[in-house]
């Protein structure tokens, strides 16, 4: 079993609790870098951000990015151009064929697990060389890499259909402290609200003398535990005064109109406002699409929910000049089978599907990769998810040949040792 | 022995050392450490007012005698053993019920570990099995490697140590092998599943996945000798027939050996292991840490005193009980947590000065609750109807306060623990504790006036100073400085319109400081 509050037996003769307390002080964990917030806003404005759309279940590559009418395993839509001369798109993409020539797009994903239950972990953790650990998935293994890049706000922020929280279990060894401060359906959780019955003059007010009582007791003891804590109070407080980002009535309603009201276009646009606000990895998830029935009449009804806030998406960070260091990826498991089945549904496809990312040192405009004609297999060499972890690190600014996690003594490499960048979506 | 302790412990320590921990500072470490609560106002004032010298060592007894001593060394059995993980069809209340037997009477660390191991399941190895859980092989080496013998040997599966040499990949097999015939089946009339073991005929096979050859061992703990495994005539190897839906019962059956040897007062790993366990929830930290990691490369800081207190806890036949004792009785122990003069750090290994620890969730739940006047809270049962929706209560559907404690304690097990499978030895602040004690309905809760709660009893109270009084003993379980009965005193005068507000405020402020959350 895991056991991420273990420690490295690199430098076994110091005290767990300390190391931990200095960890989260000195900018390793979590909500560090907290020492000099000026600084660490400063260079916020140009740190490096990754949003992760997760479409959970699996997205049709054919009613999507590769469509090949004409095909053997075509379905009943058409194909559309997009604003990159001789590239098409399903019809069911019109808002991000319009803006074709921002992203890029890999059709020549060839991975290995046909499974969900097996696949959701293994894809968003890179599929690295079993190690016989627990790996973070990507959200959390950027939270370590990278920290925050606002001292006021958590590294990882995940924005989920259902209930929110704060949930661990997606940083594997890394411990809880990379897990992630979870939105349910985008709002932020409870105990983020000061409740009516304190005012907010009474909490400024009590604050002071807890602030001042630990002062007292801080005066004759050793310092760091102490410090730790008073720390985390003041995160909760800062978080507490940026609780603005999870308002839902201060947003526009034109970007309301233009990303959709439906939860993924609700929450899309939420992930941009949050990225605006400086948190390092925003994850969005939707879910059910696993069209292994119906898959035509479900994928009319569900691409559309993507489409549209996607593309909103990528013109505003385009438009604010986010584009340059927020990293977009939008993807799924695995894509879903050629073969359309006797309840007119696909199923799992992990040999040949499509992915789309764009910002941050990816091209603009690559479509890239191809499969034979009917969609089946990957014309040439298929790229793995490990390429994709390679390339993600690689334009965030981490090398995965030499950035390693320490864990209990061993040095374990951050993506698939035997895979490499994309270079040909690199800028 | 706790004077052998103070020798071994201050020849090491060079430089000054903080002096005895006060009084108050003494009663309410010893308090949560081996009752899992803080004192009562009345208890502590009785304990100030005490005279005779012996009373230190009375308290102790008293304590380690106690209730709540068997209740709290359960929730710390419990949680180290289990770190809180569901894996097993007992139910958590027998398994508990099970410890909390022990401990009431002689806790022994041999006969506890030895019983958990060897369960099948029968009779009164009914509780003792949850350990085991579904029996997964892999799961059971790696957890009796390390909280049975210090030794993490995750890594060790697939491989020798990377950077421990004296772990080595035959270590990790050589436990596995006292367990891989070990599994769950069910009897067929009374459709409960016991654990069973099939016959070995063979070592088991390892690799390591940089090398070539493969490797065999026999059950084997690390360092120990091999066990033979014995050949038998076709069909001899059976002591009982397969009956109801039961495998026949074989003569050689290695998890029992395992049970014998592993907690034999001949396995020098065993005994080191708890004694160092038992030495950091007392003391704040090993004598090696962190704790899973034993080896020679990480030697432990008073070699000679753990040699000793091993020595001494097998010959008083492990008794987890004696061990406790002897550390609280220790100077070392009851050291103050205040820096020496004119110091601003010093290295943790000396204990020159008490540690500073982390409430456990359940320790804090608990200690709130008596701070705060609510202690029947902890008295209130679940009304069986509907289930308190708690995934409501943290997004904002739920807008009740629960009621039954099993409830708010699982509140704070979540917010305040770490997540199943993880070790708690740690003090670990994080925003979401903040946020929780900062805003959570039901903390404020506590904090209105009720019935004879904290802050009713502050409300019919005149003078500042006796306001302070009561508050201080209350929640820091110490009479207030003079410059806490000022700025009290200023407090009210200042929120004079809001006065019961105000002290709940003061209240508040005591238990969301440090003082309160760590045990000092």
């Amino acid at each position: 079993m895991p056991r991420p509050g273990s420690t490295s037996c690199q430098s076994p003769c110091h005290a767990l609790s300390r190391r931990r307390v200095l960890g989260l002080l000195g900018g390793s964990s979590g909500f560090g870098s907290l020492l000099q917030p000026a600084i660490a806003r400063e260079i916020a404005k140009k740190e490096r951000q990754v949003c992760l759309i997760w479409l959970d279940g699996g997205i049709s590559q054919f009613e999507s990015w590769h469509p090949l009418p004409g095909s053997q395993f075509a379905g009943p839509f058409r194909n559309i151009p997009t604003s990159i001369p001789g590239i098409h798109f399903s019809e069911l993409l019109p808002h991000t064929a319009r803006i074709a020539h921002k992203i890029s797009v890999i059709r020549s994903m060839c991975t290995k697990d046909p499974n969900h239950s097996t696949g959701v972990p293994r894809i968003q953790r890179g599929d690295p060389i079993d190690r016989g650990v627990d790996y973070p998935y990507l959200g959390s293994a950027v939270a370590k890499l990278l920290g925050p890049a606002n001292s006021e706000l958590p590294p990882y922020v995940w924005i989920k259909p259902g209930n929110g929280g704060f949930i661990a279990r997606e940083a594997g060894f890394l411990g809880a402290e990379y897990g992630a401060l979870a939105l349910g359906d985008g709002k932020a959780p409870i105990h983020i609200h000061r409740p009516e019955s304190i005012s907010a003059q009474q909490d400024e007010a009590r604050q002071i003398l807890r602030e001042r009582a630990n002062q007292r007791f801080r005066s004759y003891r050793r310092a760091s535990e102490i410090d730790a804590y008073e720390t985390s109070y003041r995160v909760a407080r800062q978080l507490m005064a940026r609780k603005d980002i999870f308002d839902d009535n201060r947003i526009d309603p034109g970007d309301r109109e233009r990303y959709g009201t439906h939860p993924l276009g609700r929450h899309i646009l939420r992930a941009r406002d949050l990225l605006e606000s400086g948190v390092r990895f925003v994850k969005v998830n939707s879910y059910h699409w696993d069209t292994h029935g119906d898959n035509f009449n479900m994928s009319q009804r569900l691409i559309p929910q993507i489409d549209q806030p996607f593309a909103a998406l990528i013109d505003d960070l385009d438009e604010r000049g986010m584009l340059d260091h927020v990293l977009v990826v939008l993807m799924s498991e695995f894509g879903r089978t050629p073969v359309i089945n006797s309840r007119l549904g696909r199923d799992h496809w992990p040999d040949c599907w499509s992915l789309a990312l764009a910002g941050c040192g990816i091209k603009r405009g690559a479509i890239v990769g191809n499969s034979d004609r009917d969609g089946v297999f990957v014309d040439g060499t298929g790229y793995d998810i490990g390429d994709l972890f390679h390339t993600i690190f690689s334009v965030l600014g981490i090398d995965p040949r030499r950035k390693k996690y320490r864990h209990k003594g061993q040095k374990l490499a951050i993506a698939h040792d035997e895979c490499g960048p994309i270079r040909e979506i690199m800028t | 022995m706790s004077a052998a302790i103070d020798r071994l412990i201050t020849t090491k320590a060079s430089g000054s050392r903080a002096p005895a921990a006060d009084d108050a500072e003494f009663f309410r470490r010893i308090h949560l450490d081996l009752a899992g609560n803080i004192p009562t106002a009345t208890q502590t004032r009785a304990f100030l007012g005490d005279k005779s010298a012996d009373k230190r060592s009375r308290i102790i007894d008293q304590l380690l005698a106690s209730k709540n001593f068997a209740e709290h060394w359960t929730d710390r059995l419990s949680v180290m053993l289990l770190e809180r993980q569901q894996l097993s069809q007992v139910p958590h209340d027998e398994w508990r019920t099970y410890l909390k037997k022990s401990l009431q009477d002689q806790p022994r660390w041999n006969v506890l570990v030895g019983e958990m191991i060897a369960a099948t399941g029968k009779g009164e190895s009914r509780a003792a099995m949850r350990f085991l859980g579904k029996g997964n092989h892999h799961r059971l080496t790696e957890d009796i490697a390390r909280l049975f013998l210090g030794r993490d040997l995750e890594c060790a599966r697939c491989h020798d140590h990377p950077s421990v040499d004296d772990w080595t990949q035959a270590h990790y097999w050589g436990l596995y092998a006292y367990l891989n015939q070990t599994r769950l089946a069910t009897h067929s009339g009374e459709k409960q599943s016991y654990f069973v073991e099939n016959l070995a005929t063979k070592k088991v096979e390892f690799q390591s996945v940089f090398f070539d050859e493969k490797e065999d061992t026999g059950p084997c703990l690390p360092g120990g000798k091999e066990v033979p495994i014995p050949k038998f005539e076709e069909n001899q190897g059976f002591k009982k027939p397969a009956a109801d839906g039961l495998p026949a019962v074989p003569k050689f059956r290695p998890r029992e050996l395992l049970a014998r040897d592993l907690t034999s007062g001949q396995n020098h790993l065993f005994a080191r292991n708890c004694v160092n366990r038992i030495w950091a929830f007392m003391m704040g930290r090993g004598f090696w840490m962190p704790l899973d990691q034993a080896h020679s490369e990480n030697p432990p800081s008073h070699p000679e005193l753990l040699d000793l207190l091993e020595r001494q806890f097998v010959a008083h036949q492990f008794d987890i009980k004696w061990l406790l004792r002897q550390i609280a009785l220790s100077a070392s122990y009851q050291r103050s947590s205040r820096l020496p003069p004119g110091e601003k750090e010093v290295e943790p290994e000396n204990y020159r000065v008490a540690h500073l620890k982390g409430l456990t969730p359940e320790q804090l739940l608990h200690s709130i609750l008596r701070a705060t006047g609510n202690e029947e809270v902890r008295a209130q049962e679940s009304t069986g109807e509907e289930k308190f929706d708690r995934r409501g209560y943290f997004t904002g559907t739920n807008t009740g306060l629960p009621t039954a404690y099993a409830d708010i304690r699982t509140i704070f097990v979540e917010t305040f623990g770490q997540p199943a499978g993880v070790p708690e030895d740690d003090f670990a602040p994080g925003l979401n504790k903040a946020l929780f004690l900062m805003n959570d309905r039901l903390v404020l809760h506590w904090l209105q006036p009720r019935k004879h709660n904290l802050v009713s009893r502050l409300a019919g109270i005149e003078s500042s100073d006796a306001i302070a009084g009561e508050l201080y003993c209350s929640v820091l379980s110490r009479p207030p400085e003079e410059e806490e009965q000022q700025e009290l005193s200023a407090y009210l005068e200042a929120h004079r319109d809001r006065r019961t507000a105000a002290l709940a405020d003061l209240a508040w402020s005591l238990l969301t400081s440090t003082e309160f959350r760590l045990n000092h």
